[in-house]
Order: C-alpha cells, then structure tokens, then sequence
C-alpha cells in the first residue's frame, strides 16, 4: 500500500450541510454511490473542489464528475430526481475530458427554477472512488465556496481484485433499459455495487462502447438512454451467476420505483386502474392475464474447435427449418404461413451464414457466432430508418432465437394457457404464437409494435382485439388478474368490476345488432339527417376488392392503389396487362360513378426491384411518389397510357401522389395531355394530387384552381405534419391524425377547394374511423374513400348526423390543444348526439 | 329540439373547453412563524409565500431591504438565497413529507 497523502476537498457551493443519513434518498443516504457530504446550496455556481480531469458531464447537465491526477474520483450531483429536467435550468461550463482547476466554475444553474420544478435542490458531493476521509466541518451549518471540507486519504484505495480469472466472457441477451432517463447516478450506483458483489470481471456494453460494470462513473459516462440495447458480460468463477443476476437488475430497473417489481404493494399502488395504448386490431374481450417472456440465454463467447461448432450450427439450422416447415404446413392462415416462409428464407441468407461462420472459424462458439451475426443484422436493418425493413429485424431477431435455443438444447416450453387468455408481452414473436391454442385467446395486448407489427396482423386474422403501444408496467401484472380489453378505446381495464363487464357484454349485442342492420342498409344513399349527400368510396388494390366493395355500397373507388401491378415482379407489367386490369375495375365500377386512380406511389422505402434506386438515408422524405415518377417519366407515361384506355368505361380520375410543387403538376398533366392526343381522346379524364405533404395544404388555394380535385391522405400528412413515424414502436400512440394541427390543414385545403368550386375527399385511415366522420364531414369533406369492409359501417355513421352539428363540433375541436383532447369531445359529441340519450353532466 | 341538444352538447363540452382554473388565494402568512414574518418586515412586505423544494420557502418581497438577516437566523433560517426582484429562498429544512 502506498503511503497516504491528504488532498483536500473544497465547498463547491455556498450553502447550508446537511447530514448524508438525511437525505431524503435512499441511495444517497445509503451512501450506495459513495460517502460525502450534502449541502443546501445558497449560491448558484458549481466549482469544482479539487483539480482533476472532467471524467463525465452528464448530457442533461445536473451531475459530474472529477478524476484527480492521484485517481480520487469525485461526483457532484445538482438536486434530487433532476435527471427529469433534461438539462433545463442548468448550463455546463466545462466539457467532459477538459482539465480543471480547484474552485473553478463548473456548472450553473437557475436555483429558483430547480426549486419550482424539481423535488429538491439537495446537492450531494461524494467519493465515488471510495477514499477514506475525515471531515474539517461539522455535519451541520453553514458553508461558503471554496472552504476546505474533507481531508481524503490519497493511494488508500480499496480497489477490487484484479487477479480476475482469465476465461471465456459469458454474455447476456440484450436486454431494453426500462429506465426512463437511462442509467443515470442513482440506478448506476445500484447495478455497479450489485457488479462489485462477484470477483469475475464484468463490462457493461451498450453498441460498440463498453464499461468497467463495477465502475459508477463509466457507467454514467456510456450515457444510456430508455430503450437502449444494452449487455452484460462477466469473465471469471462467478460470471454466469453475475450475468444473471444483473441482468435481471437491468430488466427491473435498477431500483427505480417505476418497473421494480420487488416492493409489490408499491407497484399495485402505482399501477392505475386502466392502461392505455393504440388499438391494433378492434373489438373487446374480458378475460385473464398470462405473461409472455422471452427466456434469457446464457451463451458462451468460445466453442471448441471450428468444424464440431459449424456442425453444432448447421445441425440446428436444419432443424429450424424442419421445424418452420411444419408450422408453415399447419398454420391457422395465410397471413401466419406467410411469415413462417418469411423466416426460412432469412435462415438461407449467405450472408448471414458468411458471418456466423467467419466467427466460429475465429474460435468462437456456434451459438456466440450465429447470436452476434443475427443481432448486428437485426441491428443494421433497424438502423436503416425503413418500417420494412425495421419489421424483418424482428423477424430476424425472431429466427435467431429459434436457432440459438437449438443449438444451445433449450427447449420451447408449450404454454399450457387456461380459457379467456388475454396475452400480454412486451413484443409477440410470430414463433411465441404460432404455437398458441387460439381458441383460448381471447386477445392481446403488447408494449412494443405497431399497427404493422406481427401480432397486429395475426390478431386481425384471427378477429382477435389486440392493443400496442402499452406502458411498461403491465409487464408486472400477475398471471390470472382479470382484465378487460377494449382494443377500440385502445385500453386495457384491470379488475373490471360487473358493470363494466356488463356494459361490454351490452356493447357487444348492440354492436352484433347494429352490423347486421348497416349491413342491410348498406346500398342506400348516406345522406345526412338535414340532407347532405356524402359519397362513400372504397379504397382498394385489386379487382376483387373493387367488386367486394360495390356489393357492400361503395359509391365507387376513391383510391386504387395501382402500386399492386408493380411490386413483386421482376419487370414492369405491359400496357397489355394494364389495359386489362385498369378496364375489369372500371367495367366493375360501371359509369354511374368514380374511378380515382393513384398513379404508381413507390419510393425507397418500398422499392421496385426494376427501378434501380439510390438508397437513402430517409426514403419518407427522398425520391417517392410523384417524384420518382418524374424522374422516370416513362414509367408515368405508360401508365396513364394505360389508365387512359379505361376512360370510356367509367367516370375516370387520376390522382397523382406526394405532390409538393404546382410545377409537378404542370408537368404531370402536360405529359397526361400527351398521352390523350396520342389516343385521339378529346375528353381528359379528372386530374387531381393528393394532400400528403404539409406544404400543398397550406398552398391549397395557389393549387385550387389547377386541379380537379384533391383527395386528403391523413397518413402522411400526419406523419410529415407532427414529425413522426406512425410505425414508431413508441411515438405511434402519438402520431394521431385527429391533432388540431392536421384538422387545421384539412380545414384550409377544403375551404381552399371549395372557393373554386373543387370537391375534396379523405382516402386515409381517419377516413375509416368512425369517431372521424362529424369531424370531417364538419370540416366540410365531400367524399370519404374507406377501406372496403367498413364501408356499410360509415355510410350508418353519415346517416346518424346533422350537418349543422358537426361544423359546430369540427370548428370546436380544431381549438383544442391535443388529438386526446379531440378525441374526448367526438367521444362526448356521439354520446350526446348520436347514442340519442342526452349525458346531462355536472 | 335542435336547441335542446345543442344545449346538451355544449354542456357535456364545457368541461373541456373551459379549463376551470380556480386561483387558491394563497394567505401570504400561514405556514411562516411571526418571527420570520418580522424578520421579513412584516405581512406588508410579503407579496407572496409557497414551500418549494422540500427544505425551502420561496418569498417574494415588496422591498428586500427590509430583512433582517440576523433576526431571520435566530428565528430558525438556516441560510437565505437572494434570487433578485425581491425574490428569496429560506432554508428552513426537510419538511414532514407525506
């Protein structure tokens, strides 16, 4: 042991002491970070009270830390839970890796803005590298900057024991830091003193950084975020077990109280009455709770030598694929065995198998070989920013999965699953489901996933109710709590009691009564109460549909989505194959009304394999739609060569996507003109764009008089209006079409349209909610295209309202502050003017 | 009829609409012991009082001048932070909380 020295410890702020054991924290009081000294500060300027590098600023600027020249590590910590400000309030002075002198100026901050905003201003100065020290003040009293407070014994390090054993790292799963602002100081301190519990040496890896798992402040300095991937690896005698044991950690929060699952009556205490996420399939079902967990497995970094791990490999690569074979073979539908005959292909992927093997010819294990090459894949189709490709990284990490349990001799356990099961998972794999007895499911409910996402699509082939987007915390729901599901308010209702139970048995009678009756009605004119005719269109994408829709009532097609002849195939379709498809949907259609046709709306991120595209780093916003076309004018001119042919047999429209600029029109319609005198046509069919992009809403009366028509796709225009991807697994719950800002746009596109006497319609998703049509109808929307089944269900809707109610209630509405907001006054509006029986509150 | 519902509609909005927002006229005293009211130069200097922070009670003053630091501490403040525009915070220590 080297001899001790002394290094003082300045005051870095003025302020009032308080005693460590009081500080309201049970980490810091608990001294679980390190031992210091707590002050209530009076003045508003950090300074650092040693010399040393700054090891770590915290991005939100509250915390930091400073490493002297002898190793003493030294952390300051603004105020308690300000993690939650985000770094407001607070303004760095210095940068991580910057030299810093005694008593100079570190971190300011707004002390009365903290005080307003966050638990306490309490500012905690500890010895994170464990020194020991005497204390030149009191534990209470008053304190000016720069005051000598702690002697710390310097070289009396209690240091861990390096003679670490060399050994194969075991790693972890990845494993989604449920923490809500990442590991920061406290739940770091938690997960580095349970690390310093086991002599292996363990890291902590997040991407390609790592860090010293028993070391708080590289901990901090990996700077995590919620969600991020994160894995625990250890090398040593008790690695398995230290891999274990922390990543349950992980999983649990690291001690913080919002998923901690150990203090179970605080969790019930916390956990409201009712959760809520994003319908994913609608309908509602009452039953009981069972946990989905993917299990963790323990895999291994080396293997033995390379030729008996590729065997162990290809051994479980073979089985895999019988195993996927059989349930292709035995699967309860198409959309099921679709994505089975998905995964086989991925598991016939070169590269792959390139990856895997590489590995294990370096020495390393099959399972660590096939893991790591499946996850940086995964990783890699993630990180492409594209929603397909981003949904096949689940499949990957899917398939990968099934092989790894394989070669690892882990077996599926079949989930014995009692009557009336709603299944709750963080994510559902197609392969946790394909296994599961459907008919005792009565409904899902998931945290990650979309309305894209697998379990979406399985439940509404299976007709089940299904909600995304959930909070994390019903993942600590017991097995067996009765819940009730109500996909359609996107909400999952804990312990309902028997009325709520008997409303939903009442709901679902109506809703059985109120089917069958818009179903006979379902050729008749939807007009309003007071009168308004609005035509009901049908969006579709294939003959089939177009003569579904017309049996179900369509006032005709108000979108054909003409994408369907192009994807999938090695070449371009023909004119020929085009004439005959365009003119059977016309021929269905018939004169009497709409065909509005959407000329090709493809782009980088649903790529035509005979259209070589650049790739791009954000295909939303790259080369889509209208663009492309005009970058390949040819491609647009056989088309409505094409489209034109049909002219005669229905009253045709052509809709172009994506439009930005009036000069895409112009050149879409001269090259349209073209095409018309080329056929010796004398009369033009109807050309109107799309309202997608934000820009042509708030230009629409420039574009008005230029075009025929506009029809609105809420999609887009709310992704490209709010900024966010409606198939984001957690912004989609927010990515809502009924947001003010959208309504506005729609409001300013018809009023423009309307002045030049054009009509407008609604083709997007909105378009088929029923909550929607007062809203839209309100705003003045002349024609809703829906998708086809729904049809009979919003011709009811237009018919249960007056005109006059629903500009009152759209002009209301387009005031308020959030689409929830939104949401709650067309939910009161059906109440009071469409379930008839007026709700006299209050 | 139309009337009616209209009626009925705008009242089931209303809660909505109008966010109630009931100002709790806040007694400038209570809560603050008559010492460090003194201190403070009395209920007349004293614009406004509110626990902030669990150890603190941020004051806002007519005329900062008027404090007595001496008499503040011996009424039981452990520290004061002047924050500007008549603005300070006492330290007066954790607060029961609950």
């Amino acid at each position: 042991m080297a001899t001790p020295q002394q290094l003082q410890l300045l005051a870095p702020l003025s302020g009032v002491l308080m005693a460590l054991d009081q500080v309201p924290d049970p980490v810091f009081a608990g001294r679980i970070i390190g031992d210091g000294l707590c002050i209530d500060p009076t003045s508003s300027t950090l300074c650092a009270p040693l010399a040393g590098v700054v090891s770590d600023v915290q991005a939100s600027g509250h915390a930091l830390t400073i490493t002297s020249d002898a190793g003493v590590q030294v952390l300051m910590h603004i105020g308690l839970d300000t993690v939650n400000l985000a770094g407001k309030g607070f303004i760095r002075r210095v940068e991580a890796g910057q030299r810093v002198a005694a008593g100079q100026a570190l971190i300011d901050f707004d002390a009365d803005y903290i005080a307003l905003h966050a638990r306490s201003l309490l500012t905690l100065m500890l010895v994170v590298s464990g020194e020991p020290f005497d204390s030149l003040v009191g534990s209470t009293g008053l304190l000016e900057v720069g005051q000598p407070v702690l002697d710390v014994g310097v070289g009396v390090s209690p240091g861990e024991n390096p003679a670490a054993a060399q050994g194969d790292a075991v790693f972890s799963q990845p494993i989604n830091l449920p923490n809500p602002n990442g590991l920061h100081a406290r739940p770091a301190a938690v997960f580095a003193q349970a690390a310093k519990a086991f002599s292996a040496t363990i890291h902590l890896h997040r991407l390609q950084a790592q860090a010293n798992a028993k070391s708080l402040v590289a901990i901090m300095a990996l700077q995590t975020a919620q969600g991020d991937s994160v894995q625990v690896s250890a090398e040593g005698d008790d690695a398995e077990a230290a891999v274990e044991a922390l990543t349950r950690l992980l999983t649990e929060g690291c001690g913080e109280a919002v998923t901690a699952p150990a203090p179970v009556e605080v969790v019930a205490a916390e956990m409201p009455n009712i959760l809520r996420g994003v319908c994913a399939s609608p309908g509602s079902a009452l039953g009981q709770v069972m946990q989905i967990v993917e299990a963790t497995l323990m895999v291994t970094e080396f293997g033995a030598e390379p030729p008996v791990e590729r065997e162990a490999l290809s051994q479980a690569l073979i089985e895999a694929d019988m195993a996927l074979q059989h349930l292709r073979d035995t699967a309860s539908g198409e959309a099921q065995a679709e994505i089975f005959r998905a995964h086989q292909e991925l598991l016939a992927d070169p590269s792959l198998l390139d990856q895997a093997q590489a590995l294990i010819d370096e020495g390393k294990s099959a399972a660590f070989a096939w893991q790591t090459s499946t996850e940086a894949t995964a990783a890699m189709f993630r990180s492409l920013g594209n929603a397909l490709l981003a949904e096949r990284a689940a499949d990957l990490a899917d398939v990968g999965q099934r092989v790894l349990k394989l070669i690892l001799g882990v077996h599926e356990q079949t989930l014995e699953l009692a009557d009336d099961t709603i299944l709750i998972a963080d994510q559902l794999t197609p392969s946790q489901t394909a296994g599961l007895d459907t008919r005792k499911v009565l409904g899902f409910a998931t945290v990650g996933g979309g309305a894209t996402s697998h379990v979406a699509i399985l439940a509404r082939a299976c007709g089940l109710p299904a909600i995304c987007g959930m909070p994390m915390q019903m993942l600590t729901l017991d097995n067996g709590t009765r819940v009730l599901l109500d996909a359609d308010k996107g909400e999952l209702q804990l312990h309902p009691d028997a009325e709520s139970i008997d409303q939903l048995r009442t709901r679902r009678a109506q809703q059985r009564q109120r089917h069958q009756q818009e179903l006979a009605q379902a050729s008749e004119a939807a007009c309003t109460r007071d009168g308004q005719h609005i035509e009901v269109t049908a969006n579709v994408a294939s003959q089939s549909e177009t003569a579904q829709a017309m049996e179900l009532g369509a006032n005709g097609v108000g979108l054909l989505r003409s994408e369907f002849l192009y994807l999938d195939r090695q070449q371009a379709p023909s004119h020929d194959e085009q004439v005959a498809t365009y003119s059977a949907i016309a021929r269905t259609i018939g004169p009497a009304h709409n065909l509005v046709v959407r000329t090709l709306d493809v782009g980088g991120d649903k790529p035509l394999a005979y259209v070589p595209m650049d790739s791009e780093s954000n295909p939303f916003l790259g080369l889509r739609g209208i663009r492309l076309c005009l970058e390949r004018p040819q491609l647009l001119r056989e088309q409505f060569r094409a489209i034109l042919a049909c002219s005669a047999l229905t009253r045709l429209h052509i809709m172009l996507p994506m439009v930005t600029h009036l000069a895409e029109l112009r050149l879409a319609r001269q090259i349209l003109e073209q095409e018309a005198q080329v056929l010796g046509l004398t009369h033009l069919p109807k050309l109107g764009i799309m309202i997608e992009v934000p820009a042509v809403a708030l230009m629409a009366d420039v574009l008005a008089p230029h075009v025929d028509f506009f029809s609105i796709g809420t999609n887009d225009l709310t992704q490209y209006t709010l900024a966010m991807d409606r198939d984001h697994p957690r912004l989609a719950s927010q990515a809502d079409s009924f947001h003010p800002a959208v309504l506005r746009l729609i409001a300013m596109t018809v009023k423009a349209a309307h002045v030049h006497g054009k009509w407008v319609g609604v083709c997007g998703a909105m378009a088929s909610e029923r909550l929607a049509v007062p809203l839209l109808l309100g705003l003045g929307v002349d024609e809703l295209s829906v998708s086809v089944p729904l049809i009979p269900a919003i011709k009811s809707a237009v018919r249960e309202l007056n005109l006059a109610d629903c500009r009152i209630i759209a002009e209301q509405v387009s005031n308020l502050e959030s689409a929830g907001d939104v949401r709650d006054a067309l939910q009161r509006f059906h109440e009071v003017k469409v379930d008839g029986s007026p709700v006299m509150e209050n | 009829m139309f009337d009616k519902l209209q009626q009925a509609f705008w009242k089931a909005l209303t809660p909505d609409l109008v966010p109630d927002e009931v100002k709790v006229a806040a007694d400038p005293v209570a809560g603050l012991s008559a010492e460090i009211v003194a201190a403070l130069g009395g209920v007349d200097n004293l614009k406004s009082q509110q626990p902030v922070a669990l150890t603190r009670v941020r004051v806002a003053l007519h005329d900062e001048a008027r404090v007595d630091r001496q008499a503040l501490s011996v009424a039981g403040v452990a520290g004061v932070m002047p924050l500007g525009d008549g603005v300070l915070h006492l330290i007066t220590g954790l607060r029961a909380q609950g």
